[in-house]
């Protein structure tokens, strides 16, 4: 197993417009160690949710590598870059993206099931999770049924059902009041405390303060960094 | 005589269904010599009669030597889609009565012939041979087969007529159906980024099209072939009353029925795996973009 979780270098993307291409992202290299957790700050448009597009090889970089678990994961074939995603990196979103035809329990459930993972076994990491983001009273209710808050923790037991090694989270306290965000924020800490790595991109000092480790961005670069 | 070939005179019922100039319900017989008739159930029906009755016939449209029957049943007409819109007023008479009934009076031979009868042949393929055979017995009679070749069948030409129809059917429909899933699949943009967000692959989330693709179209089809049935019925009852004729208009046969499943259900499941690979080959992130 490698030091580090993620290890980018010279990563960059540039987004081809009508106007003449846009670089998003410019020679970002750092890393992530599997028990780190990490906040990603910076105004809006300065790249922070394609840094984390990358990371979670749900896009793609023009140019530069990205070892995960120290396997260079750029050039992987999408079908083994969704594998990567379903077993060894979990989303959370701002917002949410629940599949809003299943119960809570469903939406916790489906990820594992598609990791090949048996239907007791399922049933059993189903009720562990519920209850460890508090919402065993609701495993049936749709998401339409529950609040933002509720919903942004099926989602984080959704995102480490198959218990990933990297948990990213795009701004997920963007659409919840203050009293909510903290609590999520606590479940991210736990998250973390349990073992997993996260790498969170937000705008929220209180979000970003919980982390151990702040990268700062501008203009698709890395500015500053500091460690708590 | 060697005769190669069996004449089915339909001698004991009458072959023809004489259109009779003109009938009457007679109250008492007129003769000790009445004979049996059949009468069709249109007529039996229009003209309120009965099984048992007497009535008059006579060839002469003034009812001139009119001839007493006894009705002894109704029959239904053999359906026939070229007359369809006919009245089927009919009776079935023996052939010699019907012979006596329009013989000509001032002719003592008329009583002796006629001028044309149907020849039902127990193999239809050896009609040539047959005509052949007549004709060399009888010259100057003139035979011909009732049998036309398909180019002046207009029931052929109509058929093609319906084939044409169906292929244009066939193919707006199936560009319809395409737009239907394109649009179906777009509304489950949203669904296809996450189940790729959380891992799901595009083999994986296209099985899955598949999958609701074969049942959708399966659905359908069997939802259309009871459509079909009912219209069938619809159709049949309402044109069998409008023309009181039994003649079956719309018929759904099973092979009808399984050309259309044969058909519906690939086109179905083509046009949802196209739509959903419309969709699938866009990026992750493009599927979540509001």
């Amino acid at each position: 197993m490698s030091a580090t979780v993620i290890e980018t270098t010279g990563l960059t993307k540039t987004f081809p417009m009508p106007a003449g291409p846009v670089t998003a992202l410019r020679d970002v290299s750092f890393s992530v160690a599997p028990d780190e957790y990490v906040a990603v700050t910076g105004p809006s448009g300065c790249g922070k949710s394609t840094l984390l597009h990358l990371l979670g090889s749900v896009d793609t970089a023009t140019s530069g590598t990205l070892l995960f678990d120290g396997r260079d994961i750029s050039a992987l074939p999408d079908a083994e870059r969704s594998r990567i995603r379903l077993t060894q990196i979990g989303f959370v979103f701002q917002r949410f993206y629940l599949l809003p035809m299943l119960t809570a329990w469903e939406n916790v459930e489906l990820p594992q099931g598609e990791a090949g993972a048996s239907k007791a076994e399922r049933r059993a990491r189903t009720a562990e999770l519920l209850d460890y983001v508090g919402l065993s009273q609701r495993a049936r209710h749709r998401p339409s049924q529950l609040s933002g808050g509720e919903m942004q923790r099926v989602a984080i037991a959704r995102a480490i059902a198959n218990r990933p090694r990297l948990l990213l989270a795009d701004e997920p306290t963007g659409e919840l009041d203050r009293s909510t965000g903290e609590q999520i924020a606590e479940l991210l800490d736990r998250v973390h405390a349990d073992g997993n790595a996260i790498v969170v991109v937000t705008h929220d000092p209180a979000i970003a303060a919980r982390a151990k480790r702040r990268l700062e961005m501008r203009d698709g670069e890395i500015v500053a960094e500091a460690s708590a | 005589m060697r005769r190669p070939f069996a004449l089915l005179l339909t001698a004991f019922i009458a072959l023809g269904t004489a259109a009779l100039a003109s009938f009457q319900p007679t109250a008492e017989p007129t003769s000790s010599d009445v004979t049996d008739i059949l009468v069709s159930r249109q007529l039996l029906e229009s003209q309120d009669l009965a099984v048992g009755d007497l009535i008059d016939l006579a060839a002469d449209p003034t009812g001139a030597r009119a001839r007493a029957f006894r009705i002894v049943g109704s029959y239904e007409p053999l359906p026939d889609p070229a007359r369809f819109t006919q009245q089927r007023l009919e009776v079935r008479l023996h052939l010699q009565d019907m012979v006596d009934m329009l013989a000509d009076p001032a002719d003592p031979q008329s009583g002796e012939s006629v001028s044309a009868i149907n020849v039902a042949l127990h193999d239809p393929e050896r009609e040539r041979e047959f005509r052949r055979s007549v004709f060399g017995q009888v010259p100057g009679l003139s035979v011909w087969s009732t049998q036309r070749g398909d180019s002046a069948n207009p029931f052929v030409v109509l058929e093609q007529f319906h084939l044409a129809i169906a292929i244009v059917t066939i193919l707006a429909s199936t560009a319809f159906l395409l737009a239907l899933m394109v649009m179906r699949s777009e509304e489950r943009r949203e669904t296809a980024g996450i189940l790729r967000l959380i891992g799901l692959g595009k083999r994986r989330v296209l099985t899955q099209v598949l999958i609701e693709g074969v049942i959708i179209a399966t659905v359908g089809a069997a939802f259309g072939i009871a459509l079909a049935l009912v219209a069938q019925s619809g159709f049949n009852q309402f044109f069998q009353w409008r023309y009181d004729t039994a003649l079956v208009f719309v018929r759904v046969s099973p092979k009808v029925a399984a050309q259309c499943v044969a058909l519906a259900v690939p086109l179905g499941v083509i046009a949802s795996v196209v739509a959903s690979w419309t969709l699938l080959r866009r990026e992750v992130l493009a599927l979540l973009r509001r």
